[in-house]
């Protein structure tokens, strides 16, 4: 017992002992899961900005003169059925007489003895898709319809973004892949270093006879402790970022929406941190007794 | 009891040892005297089995290097204590800490490994430094230091290769005096030296290298 508790209470005391290369680890271990961190948020955010785009676009149906409310109606199932609408309003002759009138003050019937506003249909899509929402092929699908004149839409930037997200979908497993790869190599190296520069030391250890595992494990609990101290500073660096990100969302963009952080990215970072450190130091140990 | 029996090392490019063969008793007190690259050092290594010969084989206390398994290295390193030229203790923790070490490989309870830690500072006459670094200390205090962390575990072999090379003339016979006294308590002890005026006269056995030849042994 009272040589276990040396051990873990060696690999604490040589975080303090090796300030500089401890500091240098501990850093860089900050940095890199500050990126992994950030990456994480922003991939989880980056659905919820497309779904507010989507929930935010809406296309108008103008129908043709003779199109009555009931035939509106008819047409708008049809469009509730193509894949990515998620409902489709209709604005029947008289709404739009309504309307006109709260928009400008006159009754358009009493000016002009007839009502010459078409029924119309509000189009608003599916903001849950997982998949890329075709805006043109589906304006072209309704503008295709019998009875339909015009269709007004802002379809180019929403196309764009789509096509960006796509292409942020398609990518991210990989992008993501490669960061948590690069991470992984420089904590390791990081660590190694920190252990190469004490190869003296563990010279010493082994010609008093200290068996392999007995030089080890204080490094493990070293590499364990510096994991715990980055990751301990990164969560309150993160939050600060994400504040930061909102208040930028809401005063200068004003767009109504928030980042948000999944409690899981939380775990994931100290078990990535802690993995990362412990598995280092020990093959990093490892290589130099052999 | 440390035993050669036709031992040879060569380094790649050095001199090394050559067909080594005598042994040292249990209790007994030999000098190992030879110029730089005599093979002194490596006569050592062999002893704690930092180097393995390429022929014939050595036994230290119950270790034989032609029984022993890597692993089982560590186990045979503790039945010796080694002091170095360059003291080799622990630049990052305290003299105390430095002389407890050994015991806590070994698994001692804390309880003693402090009273064995400063029964050996009395010995070497460090009482008052536990607390500094080795680099606080002078070359005498770290060598006497160093001697103290080979004795802590009450080793039956004690080398020491070349301990006074760093030390004034002073210092150094104080230390041959310190060995002797250990030497009195039972322990074998071989000091390798090449300051012969050090050691003529004190009546041990001395071993004469080399070239990586045993030229004397009596």
């Amino acid at each position: 017992m009272d040589q276990i508790i040396f051990l873990v209470s060696e690999g604490f005391k040589n975080v303090w002992r090796h300030k500089a290369t401890s500091l240098t680890a501990i850093f860089t271990l900050y940095v890199t899961l500050i990126i992994v961190g950030l990456f994480m948020v922003g991939g989880e955010n980056i659905h919820k900005t497309i779904q507010y785009v989507r929930s935010k676009y809406k296309v108008e149906v103008f129908y043709e003169q003779d199109v009555s409310d009931f035939q509106a109606k008819a047409i708008a199932e049809k469009i509730k059925k193509i894949r990515g609408v998620r409902s489709a309003t209709v604005i029947g002759k008289q709404d739009a007489v309504n309307i006109f009138q709260d928009q400008f003050g006159e009754d358009i019937f009493s000016v002009l003895g007839y009502n010459p506003l078409p029924a119309s249909t509000v189009v608003n899509f599916d903001r849950n898709s997982p998949k890329r929402l075709k805006f043109n092929a589906i304006i072209q699908e309704i503008e295709s319809m019998d009875g339909v004149d015009v269709v007004r839409h802002q379809g180019i930037l929403v196309n764009k973004l789509e096509r960006y997200y796509q292409k942020v979908l398609k990518n991210f497993p990989l992008v993501s892949g490669l960061i948590v790869l690069i991470t992984v190599l420089v904590i390791y190296n990081t660590v190694k270093l920190s252990v190469y520069s004490r190869k003296s030391l563990i010279y010493s250890m082994q010609l008093i006879g200290a068996t392999k595992s007995f030089i080890k494990m204080p490094f493990v609990f070293e590499g364990l402790l510096m994991g715990t101290i980055s990751t301990l500073l990164v969560y309150p660096s993160m939050l600060g970022f994400i504040k930061a990100g909102n208040f930028i969302i809401k005063s200068i963009a004003h767009l109504n929406m928030s980042l948000s952080v999944d409690p899981f990215i939380w775990l994931w970072l100290a078990g990535l941190a802690g993995i990362i450190s412990v598995l280092g130091s020990y093959r990093a140990i490892s290589s130099i007794l052999k | 009891m440390i035993e050669f029996q036709n031992v040879t090392y060569n380094h790649q490019k050095d001199v090394g040892v050559n067909n080594l063969s005598f042994t040292i008793p249990e209790n007994d007190f030999a000098f190992l005297i030879g110029p730089t690259g005599s093979g002194k050092t490596t006569l050592m290594r062999l002893i704690y089995f930092d180097l393995l010969p390429q022929s014939g084989f050595v036994k230290t206390g119950n270790f034989s290097s032609h029984k022993l398994k890597k692993r089982k290295i560590p186990f045979a390193r503790r039945e010796i204590g080694m002091v170095f030229q360059n003291y080799q203790l622990l630049e990052d923790r305290n003299v105390y800490n430095n002389i407890a070490l050994p015991l806590h490989v070994l698994g001692y309870p804390t309880k003693e490994i402090t009273e064995r830690v400063e029964e050996c500072i009395d010995l070497v006459k460090l009482e008052g430094k536990e607390k500094l670094k080795p680099s606080q200390l002078s070359g005498g205090e770290q060598q006497r230091a160093s001697l103290a962390r080979a004795i802590v575990k009450d080793p039956s072999v004690l080398l020491a290769d070349e301990p006074t090379g760093n030390l004034d003339p002073v210092s150094a016979f104080e230390l041959v005096k310190l060995l002797q006294e250990i030497h009195e308590t039972g322990t074998t002890i071989l000091m390798a030296s090449h300051n012969y005026s050090l050691i003529k006269g004190r009546g041990y056995r001395i071993l004469e290298l080399q070239n990586g030849h045993l030229r004397g042994n009596g």
